[in-house]
């Protein structure tokens, strides 16, 4: 896999621009990715556990040492899921950067963040995880970057950057805070490390993982990275982030806080909760309000990764209430949406490039009328919209089923505060899904039906097959990880006993038509929903043919209600499906509206042009971020006055810090 | 005898909350004034209910004088009120109505979290409503703060002491009559000089905005 | 009740609803009708409406495309789909494992899904205005009927309709209990907000006088029209027989037997016939509510769900 990656990454730099450098880099990737996902596929059926160590890099530290187990095979299968359509897709995507960037770098880069993204789950002790970690995020940095003539870019690659290296510096603080007491850093000995802390001490260690992990998956208020990057970024590559970076977030808090720590007190599992309902609500109410269909879709991320932490959660909370097999099923039925969300939200970043390949912009009020025009693109992204509302038959609805039916047993916990709080988070939770359905209604709807409102909507052609084997590779794996519902959710189950310490429960899931959920409380039959309601469908349009009129179809215009021709003025923009929500969700978005209108110089009774301008209240860069901004500038021109310039200034210092540090040795008393 | 008791009870203390969201809901003020009749009866029916089950001749001496006087007697008066003060609407009160519905029943759950030790301490069939109660009182509260008509906040405080009213009965059993006569007289005097505020307000203002009040700082 | 019998009770319950659907919006009319002093329609014009429009010519737009034709399918389909789930007639239902209260609703919520969609696809005004405002109802009914629901399965502990149906008959004093009572309000608010009757949406008119489902359904013409207004129905009926069976139900057999199909059919058709005339006297009795009140109104409908599951099930 290694290998495989490593060639990518060379045959992109060597072959320099051309189709072929494209080829060769989104070969090496798919080779690469095939690797993983045979390995993650072997390591999950096995149930081995595969470790290799290479003790002489970064000796300083431990070496390198790799290990896969169980959570971390079902990661690499995710990475290599979305990785491979993701590369294939490149080939066709990046012709369109032929000679105004470097493809080298990108075909060098995205094989790296592949690479070090792969092993980020395989990682087994802490100098591995964070150079690792480390190696993905500067990757995907430059690889937003991509684009870098346009400014909002850079802009959104700055803010990126920052975020993560301030997750790193978290992440780095919470590391040392586990391994303080231990001399190595495997994870082997963090975990009996972990045994020995306090309850302040591993309450610390989580709550910086939180925030070091949280900033990487998107959890309010640490998600203002992601609708800026997410857009910037080149399609395959922004399916890549959002589709498999943001969740090894997911990956990292699970590792730390339940492989790692043990599982904690329930104080984390509801602020788990708690912040995984907001990020899910607060995401999809500004999804709602997005014209920019990629933009749309990072909040949409952002609200999925809210709804898999509020899984997490309660599986944290579960687990510190000494109920395992609950614990299990929330925490499955997470992993389950991880790997939903991967795969649609993977399809429909593929096609927003698509689109806007196609079009040349992401201003879903210039789009319209594309599914005439792109006849592949329009049924790929109509899958990954129904898969993401959480209808039946697709993927989407079973994870969300799923995820209901793990909640539903906190409502029975003695402790009054919990149980409404499981109240809240599932009112929360039917929330989020109603709003998401609307906003890909809108998303689809303006997008591609009706007719086009601009000419770049109008001389739309279809993607090159490249794109669309891409498109279609994912909508396939959408389509069977419905299908395959069982399977995919025995494999989570097991993998999420194995977090908990249940040893493999096959009595909870019963490995045919049904499934039923410890408890007794609900059973469901994934694939019968799936053959019944295709089957019916063929049932009804048979029916309706046999019976109803055999006169032809006869084409007509739109009624117009007796004007004489229609424009695509005429029809609903993004802005105004989304108004009546704008208004009923006022509070939170404090929209502002501005009117201006321009007479014309001669008389006041005639309208030149109207302006309208509407935009919402950023909350959280307003009154978290630039107040925190602004106080590090400040402190940074303070620090400033430091650097004097002069040289007895900066030998003055070395003498006091020599001083200083003689004295503390001669304190400590060490020799 | 004890699961019918215990789901009457219930029902009368959901039916009293119910009748303190109307509050919040509606803006008129003739359905605020009906929303506390309807909720005065559910408490006097609830009251008489207790009695019933308590064979308690007291309490339906409570019961009677609940209805008669905060079912029939407040409500004339209020009408009376409303017809001189004419039957404005509410105003946009501080908080929207969506908002204000949501943020009820916040509080209602708010007083299950509080409510849950004693709940759990009563051995009566009748505690489950107990919460319910609390409920009530939270609500009116919530009225008094936010609403802006003087009316529909002298209608919040008597709510509240429904609400106070009712959880004396579920908890309780109710409270011997010297006392409940006596806190009714003081409810009656209260409201009398509420009444004559609130007239002193329209005189001045010619309105019943609360808001106008700050106007006096001038 | 297993093996094919099971299947066939199914498939009967479905023909069951197919053919009561519109009688029952015709009944709904006749009452509305004599409580106006008019005559009104006899109560089978619906049957007659859909003969006539399965017969009738279909105009399609030119700006539309290949979902719009598929759109009314996948509305009836996943209407008849919720009617094989639901408990009718008998329990256990055969196809209890496939489906329980969680996938009713969102097969209702995938109907709803493209039956917006469809009407995004003239390119008219009238159907994304009455898209929009669709999404925007049903996005904000969907906690109730996820509070309501979960008001009635931790009640009987599961989430699947046969046991919330025998947990019910088990133990008849809980269905006067005030949470039951309270989810129920809530979800006869949430019916009338769902089916698109007053006072969230007017279905007499079809204009833009009617803000919602008679807006987005303007193009649709001849059997798609027949299709659309037939999976209406059902939902209607859908929701009627939730809000009978599930809150109400005596009437539903344990007992596999013919004469106890037919007594169940009589009851359940009386049951319809009951909750007809109740929502033909509201639908008289109230004005439509303003859009921008519709929220409000759904927002008392889950604080009075929030309610029923505090008040049967934290209060143990």
């Amino acid at each position: 896999m290694v290998a495989a990656y490593g060639a990518g990454a060379a045959g992109a730099l060597l072959a320099g621009a051309g189709r072929a450098a494209r080829v060769l880099s989104a070969a090496g990737a798919m080779v690469g990715a095939g690797a993983g996902l045979l390995l993650g596929l072997h390591a999950l059926a096995g149930g081995a556990v595969w470790a290799l160590g290479v003790p002489d890099v970064v000796s300083v530290a431990g070496g390198l040492l790799f290990r896969l187990d169980a959570l971390g095979a079902l990661f690499l299968v995710l990475v290599s899921m979305v990785a491979a359509p993701a590369a294939l897709y490149g080939v066709g995507y990046s012709a369109a950067y032929e000679g105004r960037y470097s493809l080298r770098w990108l075909g060098a880069m995205l094989n790296l963040f592949l690479l070090a993204t792969s092993l980020v789950p395989l990682a087994d002790n802490v100098v591995t995880f964070l150079l690792t970690w480390e190696a993905m995020s500067v990757a995907s940095y430059f690889l937003v970057l991509t684009e870098r003539d346009r400014p909002e870019t850079v802009g959104a690659a700055n803010w990126y950057l920052g975020m993560t290296q301030v997750g790193l510096a978290f992440l780095l603080a919470s590391f040392l805070g586990l391994g303080a007491e231990s001399p190595a850093l495997d994870f082997a000995d963090l975990r009996g490390a972990a045994a020995g802390l306090s309850d302040a001490g591993r309450g610390v260690v989580f709550a910086l993982a939180l925030v070091g992990f949280g900033s990487k998956a998107g959890l309010i208020p640490l998600h203002v990275w992601l609708p800026r990057a997410h857009p910037a970024a080149p399609s395959h590559v922004s399916a890549l982030l959002s589709g498999v970076m943001i969740k090894l977030g997911i990956y990292g808090l699970l590792r730390v806080g339940l492989d790692l720590l043990g599982g904690g007190p329930p104080w984390w599992g509801m602020l788990l909760i708690v912040l995984g309902a907001g990020s899910a609500v607060l995401g999809v109410l500004y999804a709602l309000m997005e014209d920019d269909i990629k933009r749309l879709l990072a909040y949409s991320s952002v609200e999925n990764m809210g709804i898999i932490t509020l899984g997490v959660g309660a599986a944290f909370l579960f687990q510190s209430l000494a109920m395992p097999r609950a614990a299990a099923l929330a925490l499955a039925a997470a992993l389950y949406h991880v790997l939903n969300h991967a795969a649609f939200k993977g399809l429909l970043f593929l096609g927003a490039g698509s689109v806007l390949h196609a079009t040349g912009t992401r201003n879903m009020n210039r789009h319209g009328g594309l599914i005439h025009r792109m006849r592949w693109t329009g049924p790929c992204f109509l899958v990954g919209a129904v898969a993401i509302a959480g209808l039946p038959p697709l993927n989407g609805f079973f994870s969300e089923w799923l995820l209901f039916q793990a909640l539903l047993p906190g409502i029975g916990v003695a402790s009054p505060l919990i149980a409404v709080l499981m109240v809240l988070a599932l009112g929360m939770l039917a929330l989020t899904a109603g709003l998401a359905a609307a906003a890909f209604v809108k998303c689809f709807g303006i997008t591609f039906l009706a007719i086009p409102r601009s000419d770049a909507a109008a001389a739309a052609h279809e993607a090159p097959v490249s794109m669309r084997a891409g498109m279609v590779a994912l909508a396939v794996a959408c389509a069977g990880l419905a299908a395959g519902a069982l399977p995919v959710l025995a494999t989570t189950g097991a993998v999420a006993a194995g977090l908990f310490g249940l040893a493999t429960e096959p009595p909870a899931f019963r490995l045919w038509l049904a499934f039923q959920t410890p408890a007794g409380l609900a059973r469901m039959s994934p694939p019968a929903i799936v053959v019944g309601l295709l089957g019916g469908l063929a049932l009804v349009w048979l029916a309706v043919r046999a019976f109803a009129s055999r006169r032809p179809l006869r084409w007509a215009d739109t009624w117009g209600c007796g004007r004489v021709e229609q424009t695509p003025r005429m029809e609903y923009t993004a802005t105004a499906y989304a108004e009546p929500l704008r208004r009923i969700f006022s509070a939170v978005y404090r929209p502002t509206e501005d009117v201006t209108v321009d007479h014309h110089p001669e008389s006041r009774y005639f309208v030149q042009s109207i302006a309208y301008r509407a935009s919402i209240l950023p909350w959280f860069e307003r009154y978290l971020y630039e107040p925190v901004l602004a106080r590090v500038r400040r402190w940074g021109r303070r620090a400033q006055s430091v650097q004097s310039g002069s040289v007895h200034a900066y030998l003055a210092y070395v003498v006091v810090a020599l001083v200083l540090l003689l004295g503390v040795l001669l304190a400590t008393g060490a020799p | 005898m004890d699961g019918a008791f215990a789901q009457l009870s219930m029902l009368g203390s959901s039916v009293v909350l119910i009748a303190g969201f109307l509050l919040l809901w509606r803006r008129g003020l003739s359905a605020h004034i009906d929303a506390f009749t309807l909720q005065s009866v559910a408490l006097g029916a609830t009251t008489g209910l207790v009695a019933y089950f308590t064979a308690d001749v007291e309490l339906y001496w409570v019961a009677g004088l609940l209805i008669a006087l905060k079912g029939i007697g407040i409500p004339l008066l209020l009408r009376r009120m409303a017809r001189r003060f004419g039957t404005e609407r509410e105003l946009a009160p501080y908080v929207n109505t969506a908002t204000s519905l949501l943020i009820g029943a916040l509080l209602v759950l708010l007083a299950y979290i509080v409510m849950r030790p004693i709940v759990q301490l009563s051995h009566l069939p009748t505690r489950a409503g107990m919460p319910l109660a609390m409920g009530l009182v939270f609500v009116s509260l919530f009225v008094i703060v936010s609403r802006k008509k003087a009316l529909t906040q002298v209608i919040g405080f008597l709510m509240l002491e429904n609400g106070i009213a009712l959880l004396a009965v579920l908890g309780t059993y109710g409270i011997p009559l010297i006392v409940e006569l006596g806190v009714f007289l003081d409810v009656l005097m209260g409201f009398l000089v509420m009444q004559i505020f609130v007239y002193q307000i329209h005189e001045t203002f010619e309105s019943l905005d609360v808001e106008q009040l700050n106007r006096l700082r001038r | 009740m297993s093996g094919l019998g099971g299947y066939a009770l199914a498939l009967g319950q479905a023909g069951l609803c197919l053919a009561l659907a519109p009688g029952l919006i015709g009944l709904i009319r006749w009452l509305k009708a004599r409580m106006q002093n008019r005559r009104g329609a006899p109560v089978w014009q619906p049957y007659l409406e859909l003969r006539k429009l399965f017969a009738k010519e279909v105009v399609v737009s030119t700006n539309t495309s290949w979902l719009f034709r598929l759109a009314p399918y996948v509305v009836f389909t996943s209407a008849l789909a919720v009617t094989v789930l639901l408990p009718i007639l008998a329990v256990p239902l055969p196809l209890d494992g496939v489906g329980d209260l969680l996938v009713v609703v969102y097969l209702l919520l995938l109907g709803t899904f493209f039956l917006a969609l469809a009407g995004l696809d003239p390119g008219s005004p009238f159907g994304g205005m009455g898209s929009s405002r669709e999404m925007t109802v049903a996005a904000l009914a969907e906690p109730t009927i996820a509070m309501a629901m979960f008001a009635l399965a931790l009640g009987a502990g599961s989430t699947n309709l046969g046991q919330i149906v025998a947990r019910a008959l088990e133990r008849p004093a809980e269905a006067v209990s005030p949470g039951y009572l309270l989810a129920f309000t809530a979800l006869f608010i949430v019916t009338l907000a769902e089916t698109g009757r007053l006072p969230v949406d007017n279905p007499a008119t079809h204009l833009e006088l009617t803000m919602i489902h008679e807006a987005m359904v303007l193009e649709y013409s001849g059997r798609y029209l027949a299709l659309i207004e037939w999976a209406a129905a059902l939902k209607l009926l859908i929701f009627f027989s939730l809000l009978a069976n599930l809150f109400v139900p005596w009437g539903v057999t344990a007992s596999p037997g013919a004469g106890a199909l037919l007594l169940a059919a009589l009851i359940y058709a009386a049951k319809l016939a009951v909750l007809a005339a109740v929502v033909a006297v509201f639908e008289t009795r109230v004005a439509k509510l303003r859009l921008f009140r519709v929220p409000e109104l759904l927002s008392v409908s889950f604080v009075l769900a929030l309610l029923a599951i505090t008040a049967s099930f934290l209060s143990r």
